[in-house]
């Protein structure tokens, strides 16, 4: 279907050549980081593995990856059903779909280090909507004291944030679902749930794997707006991956950092290689 | 069932629009509120004084013109380099495509904090730490592989034919791309500048580590305005007048916007 030919690297280059500077070049940097011990930056000694054994074996290592990937498949099982019902609810007309795509998109706008800001003060007890609306009803506990009520606000947060890219990607999927498929299954008297299943769904898988990569990801890696709710808290119970790094670097432990940096960004690297597996395990099946 | 299908469908969609519109209230409620207490205000009157503190501090001025500027450059940078690329995986089979684009794939779920250190280091060797365009070149780690997306499914969407046609009447590739791609996918162009714009007038990990002095952008000088004592209002006007210019594209792209994610296939 494609021509074959050699002569599409000349059309990639430009990518690469960015793609090379801004991220090969910083990779290759973190990566040779990694094996050093670096006071300042002139004079290090070469420490082989020694920081990445000592991460791997740190128990707080493996309970920040455990609360990221909590959080991750948390917010998967809320967003990607989520989005998929919200684009089907969105209305046929298309003077309304603009406007619900429009007011849908707005969360995206919003400056990531003011989201948390955004909810705080909305869960604020003494001026907030959310806050004083508890209040008012007589429950008035200290969210920020509790564990599972620190991380319904951040998932509730992640949802509000997050929700409308999974929305628009899968609206615009179904836009591409010919008319006459519809007409088909209301001939054969289909139910709504059977045209779901049996043709909105298949036309959504692509934009799906996407979308459930995207948000994975970021996700899992989530930095500016989980700290600021409750700095981690209580306990260090919402400390995630990507804020560990952040302190790493704070303090400016090269080695460390580095070394962390790699063993996020191998996570990266199976994240996208299992991604590309599925594609071509859906293109294969379809064969479209 | 039927019958109340579409009344449910409504009430489904108006919830979640009500849900997204919580935060955004309180916001621009707070906006309009005396936060901190002033000479000639009382805490929690109304006002439009944080707003006019917008239009007064320099600060701020120049941090929207800095987030302008290099969303611009962005784009600038981002979507004439992502065109011929996007083209090659429409239309080309070459050597090692499908692991170029794992890649490009890579670096767009790379979390930024994981590159911080190198990009600031490799970035002041260059000279181009504090000035708009370092955050603009940044930004394509995330953008370029995005908008790579965006326009291979609209490149995709028009007929191999007509790349044939043009061809026998003896067009080169670049100059097809030229004369008749850039027309037939114009709006997907737009749409993919919009994308550009979103995710890069919101970032921030980035946009801190590559402005310790100079260039700051919107979402630092929020941050700079938190202290022993924060004018929440201010912050919150600032915040809205953040959204605003996003908001005006996105009412004015609103119709294009769901056609800008199609089945992307390598």
């Amino acid at each position: 279907m494609k021509d074959h030919n050699n002569a599409g690297w000349v059309f990639v280059l430009p990518t690469v050549l960015i793609l090379g500077f801004v991220g090969l070049i910083p990779l290759i940097t973190v990566i040779n980081y990694s094996f050093f011990d670096i006071f300042i930056l002139e004079s290090r000694f070469w420490v082989g593995l020694e920081w990445y054994g000592g991460i791997i074996s740190s128990g707080r290592f493996w309970a920040s990856f455990g609360r990221s990937t909590l959080f991750s498949v948390l917010v998967l099982t809320i967003q990607i059903p989520l989005g998929i019902a919200i684009a089907l609810c969105i209305p046929r007309r298309k003077f309304w779909v603009g406007i619900a795509l429009a007011v849908v998109a707005l969360p995206l706008l919003v400056p990531w280090n003011m989201i948390p800001s955004l909810w705080l003060s909305l869960l604020n007890p003494d001026t907030g909507i959310l806050g004083r609306a508890m209040t008012y009803i007589g429950w008035s506990s200290d969210w920020k004291l509790s564990i599972s009520l620190t991380w319904l606000v951040i998932i509730a947060m992640d949802v509000w944030h997050w929700t409308s890219l999974v929305v628009i990607l899968c609206y615009s999927a179904l836009t591409t679902i010919p008319a006459s498929y519809y007409q088909a299954a209301a001939i054969d008297g289909a139910s709504p749930l059977q045209v779901f299943r049996h043709i909105q769904l298949p036309k959504l898988y692509h934009v799906l794997l996407m979308a459930i990569l995207l948000r994975f990801m970021d996700s899992f890696m989530i930095y500016t707006e989980a700290f600021p709710i409750n700095a981690g808290g209580p306990h260090g119970a919402t400390m995630f991956l990507a804020v560990d790094l952040g302190e790493d670097i704070k303090a400016f432990n090269y080695g460390p950092s580095a070394a962390r940096s790699v063993l996020y960004f191998l996570i990266v690297l199976s994240v996208a290689w299992m991604f590309t597996k599925a594609q071509g395990k859906l293109d294969g099946g379809q064969s479209s | 069932m039927n019958k109340y299908l579409p009344a449910l469908k409504m009430i489904g969609l108006l919830s979640f629009v009500l849900f997204i519109f919580l935060p955004l209230i309180q916001m621009t409620l707070l906006s309009f509120v005396v936060t901190l207490a002033k000479p000639d205000a009382n805490v929690g009157s109304f006002t439009w004084g944080n707003y006019s503190t917008i239009m007064i501090d320099p600060n701020l001025r120049s941090a929207f013109v800095n987030s302008i500027a290099y969303v611009l450059i962005n784009i600038c940078i981002t979507v004439p380099v992502a065109i011929p690329a996007a083209y090659a995986f429409s239309r080309m089979s070459f050597l090692g495509d499908k692991h170029l684009f794992l890649a490009f794939i890579a670096f767009r779920i790379t979390p930024p904090v994981v590159l911080t250190l190198p990009i600031f280091q490799l970035f002041s060797a260059v000279g181009i730490v504090n000035s708009v365009f370092g955050i603009a070149l940044a930004h394509c780690l995330f953008n370029l592989p995005i908008a790579i997306w965006i326009l291979q499914g609209f490149i995709s969407a028009i007929p191999k034919e007509m790349d044939e046609a043009a061809f026998l009447d003896g067009y080169s590739r670049p100059r097809f791309i030229w004369k008749f791609l850039l027309p037939q996918i114009a709006p997907g162009i737009a749409v993919t500048a919009f994308f550009c714009f979103m995710f890069s007038w919101v970032e921030v990990v980035f946009a801190r580590i590559l402005t310790t002095t100079n260039g700051k952008p919107i979402s630092m000088a929020i941050n700079a305005l938190f202290g022993f004592q924060t004018d929440i209002g201010l912050v919150m006007a600032v915040t809205v007048a953040s959204m605003v210019p996003g908001a005006l594209l996105l009412f004015a792209m609103r119709n294009h916007l769901s056609r800008g994610f199609k089945i992307g296939q390598v």
